[in-house]
Formats: structure tokens, sequence, C-alpha cells
């Protein structure tokens, strides 16, 4: 029996006892359990190569956890699990979407993700594994950082993460990605000030209309607060500039520090817009008269538009004003798309983008939403873990002098 | 990452070999389950590159797993039922069960168990650890077209390429019932199957374009280090296809329909018929072929005289391929052939020094087909 060489990226020597039924397969489902269970499969190692340490988030289809990976203790990494409970039809798409898409993006940008692991089934789950997505550890993310009075952004700090933040969206909309969940939560930061695209649950491929059939993509994407207002009147055939509508959002934040349209229901969250962005009307926005929801919708007639007007209080850069002004604007086929907002004055003007690690280096706390004590009005998770954490989070700040716990 | 090509040694110490299959057994049942993932995938109306990916699938699967442990009617349903969500283009495992117990014989779907739907999705989890969830997988198609656009040649030679096109695109939804997944990248046996309808439709490419000084052969501008030696090899893998003993596959093999005749028929009398006898000598697979005689041993060496595709497709409904391109029974949208935009640049942003190229598109216009399926995207969960 001569093992496989090298070159197919078997391991020489795997377990290879196999029980070989005469029928051409296994004659009890006991078997294949068992043969599943012994199997030493060569490219998908176990979960228990990675320690937890903590839960720091819920991802759009699975809690996350801090875990750091034993061969190596100073290596830490997040571990999303993959949910499968209630699935009718096997591996969840939007997972086996999201994995397609990370192992297609690789960008400074956007979150790395390493491998996918399985922790091994036994008897009580009939030998189903649980499957969990490996990435590289990131120590904040935005709305955490943002939830924290003591972070202090310069402008130039400010103009470094909306730079990183439009730079992971020009990557990933060439090639051909929507992201469809922009929040600050999905923000990642690294003590080094290396901001990095997050949470690729909702995200999918995206085509141009071809033929003139019209894609019919799904509209109930986008946390509420920063879902853009095509998607909110039902567009079905829309593209990256849903993106930058959640990055308009997310740059406002950084200086009023919490969202700036928090409407509790579809039809509130179009009522702030339209006090923010003026009227909704087919003046402004040729063709939304056509959206399946336009007519269903209230929209109050006669709003001006007041975005710099509103936002100036916070906002005291006239480049800032202007971007913003820029993204969020109603008709998306005249919001601005990621490469021209990189070319933006905002980012050309003295004070230039500035690294954020010196800035970041004064906290040694990690910083994740979903870790911070009070939660946002609308948050609907229970923060049951604060006890849990305490001590782990102490074992943790030893190592890396990065607390998991904040405030 | 892994490495999903072996050579042909690799290939002969599989999982199965080791336990005591034969190579030739091993082959068959490769066979039989690429072809079934075809069949069924045709039945269910998915695009070709949907039962591409399943194929492939279930070829690397069986580079881990033995065809005793696993049966591969069973397989080849997951790994269908998996290509499909892969794709965009997802089929209920209800019904691909469905499906799979219509079409095959008893006692081969008894081998389902007795939940053959919780079976599936067992060995789904299987399937996604065995291929390291390495879901994208690239198939020869889009390379064919777009090396097709680079040798159409003038204007009076376009009706001969799409012909060539065709056939070549006929020999690669037929490779996929070889091993030649597990050993070849997909621009590599694009450029083979493309040599092999151009020698059988003696279509001789001088020029392309695109060509610069030191490329002697078509083929160098798309790929680096690809001997004739090699491409001749790969075209054999796939010829040797149409010499199996079509009797040998016994009850297990399931039926290849004879709609194939009038392709070759027209494939024929685009060849002028020549030489019959060497036609007759390579296509003993194809009794229903008015020129087959009794066979002689082993293939010619190419390229003497055209070896018809006589077989050129064991898929169902084949027939309606012969004028139209590419197989309708494939695709229902026409690829743009000659009017595909050009692969993008890889694009780059200096800002704050952050340089980067990015990856094959994903779809991207180079693929025209990896749509989200031709019936629109799938319902968003």
């Amino acid at each position: 029996m001569q093992p496989m060489s090298s070159r197919s990226g078997i391991p020489a020597g795997r377990s290879n006892e196999i029980i070989r039924m005469p029928s051409g397969a296994f004659s009890s489902t006991r078997e294949k359990d068992k043969y599943v269970e012994d199997f030493n499969f060569p490219f998908c190692d176990d979960a228990s190569k990675y320690e937890r340490v903590t839960k720091i988030g819920q991802g759009t289809f699975g809690e996350v956890f801090k875990a750091r990976d034993r061969k190596n203790p100073k290596k830490y990494v997040a571990m999303k699990k993959v949910l499968m409970d209630n699935e009718k039809e096997g591996f969840p798409i939007t997972a086996l979407r999201e994995i397609r898409i990370l192992q297609l993006l690789k960008h400074v940008n956007v979150v790395n993700l390493i491998e996918i692991c399985r922790s091994k089934g036994n008897a009580n789950n009939r030998y189903k594994c649980t499957f969990y997505l490996i990435f590289d550890f990131c120590e904040h993310d935005l709305a955490g950082l943002l939830l924290n009075t003591t972070v202090k952004f310069s402008l130039g700090e400010i103009k470094k993460v909306m730079q990183q933040l439009l730079n992971g969206l020009y990557y990933i909309h060439s090639n051909k990605i929507l992201h469809r969940d922009m929040k600050a939560a999905n923000i990642l930061i690294t003590k080094n000030g290396i901001l990095k695209l997050a949470d690729f649950g909702l995200a999918r491929a995206f085509s141009m209309a071809k033929n003139g059939q019209p894609n019919r993509y799904t509209n109930r994407v986008v946390t509420l607060w920063y879902r853009p207002p095509e998607l909110l009147l039902g567009d079905r055939n829309y593209g990256p500039p849903v993106d930058l509508w959640g990055a308009g959002c997310i740059m406002a934040e950084m200086w009023t520090r919490c969202p700036i349209m928090q409407g509790n229901t579809e039809q509130q969250q179009l009522s702030f817009i339209s006090h923010l962005c003026g009227s909704i009307t087919p003046e402004v926005w040729p063709g939304v008269e056509n959206l399946e929801l336009f007519t269903k919708m209230e929209l109050t007639a006669n709003l001006k538009r007041k975005v710099k007007e509103r936002l100036r209080p916070y906002v005291k850069d006239d480049a800032a004003c202007d971007l913003l002004d820029k993204l969020l604007i109603l008709d998306p086929s005249k919001r601005i798309d990621a490469d021209s907002a990189l070319n933006h004055d905002f980012f050309w003007l003295d004070p230039l983008p500035s690294d954020l690690s010196k800035m970041l280096g004064n906290h040694n706390q990690s910083m994740f939403e979903y870790l911070a004590p009070q939660r946002r009005p609308g948050g609907q998770r229970v923060h049951h873990h604060q006890a849990a954490v305490s001590s782990s989070a102490a074992k943790a700040l030893m190592d890396t002098g990065y607390q998991d716990r904040v405030f | 990452m892994p490495w999903w090509y072996y050579d042909k040694k690799e290939l002969k110490v599989t999982p199965s070999i080791k336990e005591g299959m034969d190579f030739e057994t091993e082959s068959q049942s490769r066979r039989e389950g690429a072809r079934f993932i075809i069949e069924t995938g045709n039945k269910m109306v998915l695009g070709y590159n949907t039962m591409a990916t399943g194929v492939v699938y279930f070829h690397r699967f069986y580079m881990v797993h033995s065809f005793y442990s696993f049966p591969k009617y069973l397989t080849a349903c997951c790994a269908l039922f998996l290509a499909g969500k892969v794709e965009e283009t997802p089929k209920k495992a209800k019904d691909i069960i469905k499906l799979a117990e219509l079409t095959l014989p008893p006692e081969e779907f008894a081998k389902f168990g007795e939940d053959p739907k919780e079976e599936l999705l067992i060995l789904e989890r299987i399937l996604l650890q065995s291929i390291k969830f390495d879901l994208q997988v690239d198939h020869p198609y889009a390379f064919l077209l777009k090396y097709a656009k680079c040798l159409r040649g003038a204007a009076g030679e376009r009706q001969r390429m799409q012909d060539v096109l065709q056939m070549a695109w006929t020999f690669v939804n037929d490779s996929l019932c070889t091993t030649l997944s597990l050993q070849w990248e997909p621009e590599v046996i694009a450029v083979a199957m493309l040599y092999l309808a151009a020698k059988l439709k003696k279509y001789e490419v001088h020029t392309w374009a695109g060509r610069t000084a030191n490329q002697t052969r078509w083929w160098e501008m798309f790929v680096n280090g690809v001997t004739l030696e090699l491409l001749e090899d790969i075209c054999h893998q796939v010829l040797d296809l149409y010499s199996q003993k079509r009797s040998g596959g016994g009850a297990n093999s399931l039926p290849s329909t004879s709609t194939s005749a009038s392709t070759s028929t027209s494939v024929t009398s685009n060849n002028n018929s020549a030489s019959s006898e060497n036609v007759s000598s390579t296509s003993k697979t194809a009794p229903q072929h008015a020129v087959v005689t009794e066979s002689t041993e082993g293939l010619p060496p190419l390229p003497p005289n055209p070896i018809l595709p006589a077989i050129s497709n064991p898929l169902p409904n084949i027939s309606t391929i012969t004028s139209v391109y590419p197989p309708a029974s494939i695709v229902t949208q026409p690829p743009p052939l000659f009017t595909a935009p050009p692969p993008p640049l890889p694009m780059t942003h200096v800002h704050d020094g952050n340089m980067f190229s990015i990856p094959p598109p994903f779809p991207g216009p180079m693929n025209p087909f990896n749509s989200f399926g031709q019936f629109g995207p799938p319902p968003f969960q």
C-alpha cells in the first residue's frame, strides 16, 4: 500500500482502515458514523486545535468566539460557528456564499479567512459535526470604538478610517461582490489600526442586468438604520451604491458617535431619510416612481435637503461635509462610487489621513459592540455573558495586553 | 492551499484501488457517476457550470474516499446538490432524490438507505470536508470561448471556427467523464479540446490575435509549457471514452441515448466523409453510425485522418446541438461569443500605498454564463 505523494496534499500514513463492504456501501448508518468519526480528513482540521477564549459576537448565521491556537498561543483567531440546526436543505447556501466570497477576496481591508474547521460529532448528535470559519483576530470593531467615549478620533484618523473603508469597498465591488450589511459593528479594526470589512454573511455576487432582464435580489438586507432608500422602496435590481449609502451613515457616525437615523420601522426609516436628504420625488430621482413600494410608502412632500446643514454642528470640516453630501444621495445612480470617493478632496487636503495605531495604542481593551455594557436602542441581544467573560478576559489580558471586556 | 491535481501514477493508487478495486472498474464508476450527474442536471435544467462543478466535486471526493465505502450514485446526487447551491441554482434535496429514484435501477437506489434524504444531507458534510470547502471550480468552457475568440481568423473563417468550437465544446462535456479534471487545469483542457476539434475539422490555425514573435504554436499564447505530446495525451484520454465497450457497463451503466447519430452525421458531412476506413477504426462505439465497421486495435496517432466523435456527447437530447451553439440542451442563452468584453485588467488603488491585484473576477465578464442561473437569482433566504 503506497501512500499518496505529497503532491496530492494528502499526508502519508493517514488512517486508512476502511471496512470493505461487499455491497459497495456501509451496511448500517452506524458503520458510516463510525467511519466518519474515525476518518482523519486530510483537508479539514479539528476545531479543537483552537482554544476558545470568549464570545465576541453574533454573526448573521452563528456565534463568534475569540480563540487561540494551541500550538501557537500568541496567535489569536475569531471562530464563527455555522448554525446548521433546522436546515432542511443541508449546509446553508448563505454560508456557502460567505465561504466562496471570502476565499475569493484577499485584501488588506477585508477580513482574512484562514480555514474552516469542524468539531467532531458524537453519538448524541448522530456524529453531525459543527463547522467553524476561522478568521484572523481583530481587536476592535468600529461600533465598539465609537461607543467608548475615551476613544477620540482626530480628523486625520477619521480620514484614515474612511479611506480604508472605501478602499475595501472599491476592492470588493471591483470583484463584483456586494457586502449588503454595512454597519459600524461589521467594520473591524486591528490594534495596529488596519480596518477590515467583515461579516459577508449577506454578501453576494452581482452582475449587470442583462438582456433587459433586471436582477431580482432580495431587498430584505442591510440593518435598518443603514439601509438605503432604494431598498426601503423595494428595489430588487440594486448594486454597489447600497454599500456606499452605508459608508455615508458610518462616516457621519465617526462624528456623531451614534447611528444617525435610528428608525424602528421601514416607514420611519424612510421618513428620517426624507427629513435629512429631502423629499423623495421623481424630480430628484428619476425612475423612483417605478419602484414597487413607491406608492405604498408614505413619503412626505416639500422637504428640503439638509444633509450639510444638519451634520454641520458635528462635522466642522468642509470637505467632510461635501463627501457626506455625495454619499447620502437619494438616487443611487447619482451617489458617489468608491473610486470617486477615494479621489475626493477630503482625503487630499490637510490634515492628511493619519495612522490609527498610535491612538489605539492608548487603549489596551478590546472593544466590540457586542461586549459593550449598554446596548444601543434597538439592539435585541441580551447581555447574558457578562459574568462568564470576566475571568477569561483577565487571562487574555495577561497574554496579549488586550482585554475582551470593555468599559 | 490544497492541490487538486494528480499525476497518472497517483491516479493508480486511489483509495478504491488501495482497497482492491482495479483501475478499469474505478474508471467505469467515475464515468457512470459523472454521466449520472450530467443527465440528472439536464433533467433539472441546471446550467452546465453547475453540472461540471458537481462532477469535479465527485472526482475529488473519490480521491479521499473509496467507492467501496460510498455508493457512487448517492455521492453523485450529493455533489449535484452542493454544486446547485454553490452555483446559485439550488435544487431541493428531495427533488434530486426523487429523480434518482425514477432513473436508477432499484438495486442502485436501494443503496441510498432507508432515509435517502437524510443520507444525502449527512454525506454533504463529508463531501464538504473532503473537498476542503474548495467550492469555487473553474471549467474549460469559459476558456474555450476566450481562446476561440482569438483564433476566429478572417471573417470568412468564422463559420468554420464556430463548428470547431461546437465540437470542442462537446469534447469538454465528454471530458467530464474522465479524470482529466484531476490532472490538468481547465485552461489546458480547453486548449487540448480545441486542438482536437481543429484537427478533426481540418481547421488550421496560422495566426491569431495577439500573436507575438516567439510564439510558434497558437496555444502558447494561453498556456505555458504545454507540449504537443501532452495535448495528444489529453486528447486520447477523451477519445478513449468512445472506445469503451459499452456493453461492459452492464446493468449499472446508464443507457446512453443514441441521439448522437444526427450529430455525427452532420460532423461527417462537414468533414467530407474523409477516409471511412480510418473513421471506422476509431468509432467502434458508434454502432448507429453508418460508416462503422469492425474495429481494429487501439487508436491511430493523431493527427492522421479525422476521428469522429461519433458518440460526441453521451448527454440526452444531444441531437439538438447540431446547428445550435452552444448546446441547446444545456444552455438557453447563447453566450456572446465574439462580443464578450475583454477580461478586466487588474485594478489598483494606490492611495496609502496599498497595491493589490484582483483575482479572477467572480463571476466576472470572462465567464459569460456564470450568471445566477438562467432563471434569475434564487430566492434569498
